[in-house]
């Protein structure tokens, strides 16, 4: 054995029986993690990269076979094969793991010390009030202020980024040799994903644990780890270096992977406003009993104007809770609660929804889910709208014969097609957008951008593209509002946007993309102390508790949308009305 | 490794078979349902006779298979009333919700907590007894159960994507409710149907048991179970056959309902 290993995968091969024999799903796969290593493994849905870390964990289903001639050991013990006991010892205690979901993979009834505690009373003499101590210590080290009165809460009172952190605490708290990290920031914004990030390496050189990181995001990966193996149906296909695989990739996967981002948009918008949106605030009603006689509304979007000219992709930025998604259904007709004016010039907004799974309808074949807006049309002569679908279809790079599947028989992509191509088919030149790649692997989203980018020219369509993701904005849209709590906080072209972003919420924002971060060189710890400290809306600016440069000014008064002075761009910040 | 549902195949099986016996009883049995005979009052089953005869000496076996017929007309009509109406005003409610669902459902509450015996009993004093009275009085009582089921299904499924997407395509709320969204909900209106049938032919049988459903001598399974009551140590075979295929019909569709449940949970 070698003096700094730690864990050793050999010929790991993993089968699943299916009804057409056994489905194999990982293929003699083999790899090392030396002690103190951060090891990234990066590979789509079903790449295998999953199974993996439950294999190590010892999480493997029920009805997955193991090879006979599969070894992983730990500091030179083989696991498999291993009795429950000492299995037991190992988990929790020198292997920890970190899951994805952070609203699921807490225990909603139990208090967070306890939870956090947990692993110590399995594998240690501790006292109740040592544990505490260190559960209390624990918590402040993975960045939670307030510790002495977290213990005593429960899980729902967190927020995502919050209970992730609560599971990392939970995951060190042994001092393990080995964490496994399963895409443990998928699930968050991007600006918690930078902190989380920076927590796990803050982790890494203090305590000097090993990592084992899984993501499908290869920006991710850049930014924490040394290592990087990258997975593909089953295979490692490539592994090495960070900066080697990402920069001198050599298997053709990976190439791809690296290489998937479109070309930038061609500017094809005209100075016609196709969509006019002024002084529109938008309410959810809020549900009371009949008996209970309590009617409300809470406002969801405040104040939100800005116009949408024909030919352009058009793009809205923010985090989640920020009000892009009801922008979007109030532009599309789905919420009515609303006052201030909405005009699309006799347009009828078509939308592209993010989950593929739920959008499109399973008890009914594509051809006759492509064929219902020719209806509504008012299309009745059947051959006509069959040729129509099979045209379609062929535009959005499928063959006519899916036209007789079902949904379910399609993958993620197929199915964003199947739904761009509906939305096209409606006859209206203008589309939503809502985070319509946001559940796709890089790859296929790589594709689906293009064919957006490929129809919108061919049709001449409008799209309102929203996302989250900064990176795919920069290259799809040609202007940009950024929307922070349910109010516009900036708006320029892209280019001026991402040069010169003014809003410390935009900045904020960029700071946190992971491609941008090296070039900035941004310190984190500030923005991590500052998040924390977030707490009651104070009646004036809503970015107050968040902000860098917050001055006793913006406590007071909530600032307006100014020109910044240069064409177009315009932000709500204090420190420019001066 | 395919694994078969056992339970559907099972219950289609004997469903089929009591279907057969309803059919060819249409046509063909062994005696006339009505021919009396005091010749033979009362005989145990015999080669002649396969499940006896009763007090009037006639063939337990030809009334027990045509009052399968009636047994499953009632039930089947009962259940159609049910869906329809159910589905109606189930999808209706729960697609626009409001003060109009608040309204019918809790109507619906109050008609749930009475028995449905006793409701049809209620039905039955206004209309008086007989086949299709008795079908109209049980088809009643079978909506709220039915709108009940559709109702939480069309909640559950009208904030799906694909249902925003056709609102935004300008399909009207309509088309939208029985065009996109009750296609999604055969599983759950089959297994209801199933249950209902059930619960119809119970409710039948009893009924008639009652002396309020079918009139003699019209043959039905829950009034020969009455008749044959005030016989039962002389004769229990006149008891005991038709009892017997209430008991398979029952069993045929349950467990096509339970099989139905296992078809949609994959």
């Amino acid at each position: 054995m070698e003096e700094n290993e730690l864990l050793k995968v050999r010929d790991l091969t993993i089968s699943f029986p299916t009804v057409s024999g056994m489905h194999t799903v990982l293929d003699h796969i083999s790899f090392d993690v030396k002690k103190g290593e951060i090891v990234g493994i990066v590979g789509e849905s079903g790449s295998g990269k999953s199974m993996t870390s439950l294999a190590v964990m010892d999480l493997l289903p029920d009805h997955a076979v193991v090879d006979p001639g599969s070894s992983i050991s730990l500091q030179g013990r083989q696991m498999l094969g291993m009795s429950e006991e000492e299995l037991r010892q190992i988990k929790g205690n020198e292997i920890s793991m970190v899951f994805q979901e952070p609203m699921t993979s807490l225990n909603p009834v139990m208090k967070i010390g306890r939870q956090v505690g947990e692993p110590l009373r399995l594998h240690t003499d501790l006292s109740e009030e040592e544990i505490n101590a260190r559960v209390i210590d624990e918590l402040g080290q993975v960045g939670l202020v307030g510790a002495e009165k977290l213990v005593e809460q429960y899980p729902h009172e967190f927020s995502g980024g919050m209970r992730q952190r609560v599971m990392i605490a939970m995951a060190i708290i042994n001092n393990p040799s080995l964490i496994i990290a399963d895409e443990p920031t998928t699930a968050l914004d991007v600006t918690v994903q930078a902190q989380i990030l920076n927590l796990f390496k803050k982790i890494h050189e203090e305590k000097g644990s090993s990592i084992l990181f899984i993501s499908h995001d290869l920006n991710v990966i850049r930014e924490v780890c040394q290592r990087v193996i990258v997975m593909y149906k089953g295979h490692i296909v490539e592994e090495g270096s960070v900066d080697q695989v990402m920069n001198h990739p050599r298997h053709e996967y990976t190439k791809t992977l690296v290489a998937s981002m479109p070309d930038n948009a061609a500017d094809t918008a005209s100075d016609k406003v196709l969509v006019h949106v002024d002084h529109l605030n938008v309410y959810y009603k809020l549900r009371g009993g009949i008996l209970s006689g309590k009617t409300g509304r809470s406002q969801i979007l405040k104040d939100v104007s800005f116009d949408i000219f024909d030919g352009e992709i058009f793009g809205v930025v923010g985090e989640s809770g920020c009000g892009k998604s009801t922008l979007a259904k109030a532009l599309a007709g789905l919420n009515k609660e609303y006052d201030g004016t909405i005009q699309t010039n006799g347009l009828r907004p078509q939308m592209v929804f993010q989950d593929p799974f739920s959008s499109l309808n399973p008890a009914r074949k594509i051809g006759w889910i492509m064929e219902e807006p020719l209806k509504l049309r008012g299309i009745r002569d059947k051959a006509q709208r069959k040729s129509m679908v099979n045209d379609c279809l062929q535009q959005i790079g499928l063959d006519p014969s899916f036209a007789d599947r079902y949904a379910n028989e399609l993958s993620g992509g197929q199915r964003q097609r199947i739904s761009i191509g509906t939305a096209i088919l409606r006859g209206e030149k203008f589309i939503i957008a809502d985070e319509a790649v946001s559940a796709l692997d890089v790859t296929v989203q790589s594709q689906i951008l293009k064919l957006l980018l490929r129809l919108q020219k061919e049709w001449g369509l409008t799209i309102m593209f929203i996302s989250h993701d900064l990176n795919v904005v920069r290259h799809m849209c040609r202007r940009v509002i950024v929307m922070y709590k349910g109010q516009i906080v900036e708006t320029a072209d892209v280019e001026e946007l991402y040069d010169h972003p003014r809003h410390p919420y935009t900045r904020m924002l960029f700071d946190s993309v992971l491609s941008d971060r090296k070039r900035h060189n941004v310190k984190f710890d500030s923005m991590n102390r500052l998040l924390f400290t977030a707490g009651a809306s104070t009646g004036g600016c809503p970015f107050y508790n968040r902000c860098f440069y917050r001055s006793d000014e913006c406590r007071k008064k909530e600032p307006e949308l100014l020109d910044t002075g240069k064409k177009g761009h315009k932000t709500r910040c204090c420190r420019l009305a001066k | 490794m395919r694994k078969y549902n056992y339970s559907l195949i099972a219950g289609l099986i004997i469903t089929a078979f009591m279907l057969a016996v309803t059919i060819t009883a249409h046509f063909w049995t062994p005696y006339s349902v009505t021919a009396m005979s005091s010749m033979s009052k009362n005989l145990p089953p015999s080669a002649a006779h396969l499940m006896g005869t009763d007090n009037f000496g006639r063939d337990v076996l030809s009334r027990v298979m045509s009052g399968c017929g009636t047994t499953f007309f009632i039930g089947m009509c009962t259940v159609v009333i049910g869906a329809v109406f159910g589905t109606i005003v189930g999808a209706v409610t729960g697609y626009f919700g409001g003060i109009l669902d608040a309204v019918i459902m809790r109507i619906n509450d109050v008609l749930l907590s009475f028995p449905s015996v006793l409701l049809a009993l209620i039905f039955i004093s206004f209309l008086g007894t007989g086949k299709y009275k008795i079908i109209i009085a049980l088809g009643v009582m079978f909506i709220p159960s039915f709108a009940r089921i559709v109702r939480s299904e069309v909640i559950r499924i009208k904030s799906q994507d694909y249902v925003k997407s056709a609102r935004v395509m300008g399909a009207g709320s309509l088309r939208i409710i029985f065009v996109h969204i009750i296609p999604n909900i055969r599983v759950s209106m089959l297994t209801a149907a199933a249950v209902g049938f059930n619960n119809a032919v119970l409710a039948e049988a009893s009924m008639s048991y009652l002396g309020l459903g079918v009139v003699p001598p019209e043959p039905s399974l829950g009034l020969m179970l009455s008749e044959a009551q005030q016989y039962i140590f002389v004769a229990p075979w006149y008891a005991l056959f038709p009892g017997i295929v209430i008991a398979l019909i029952i069993l045929g569709f349950g467990l096509i309902s339970e099989g139905l449940r296992g078809l949609a949970q994959k």
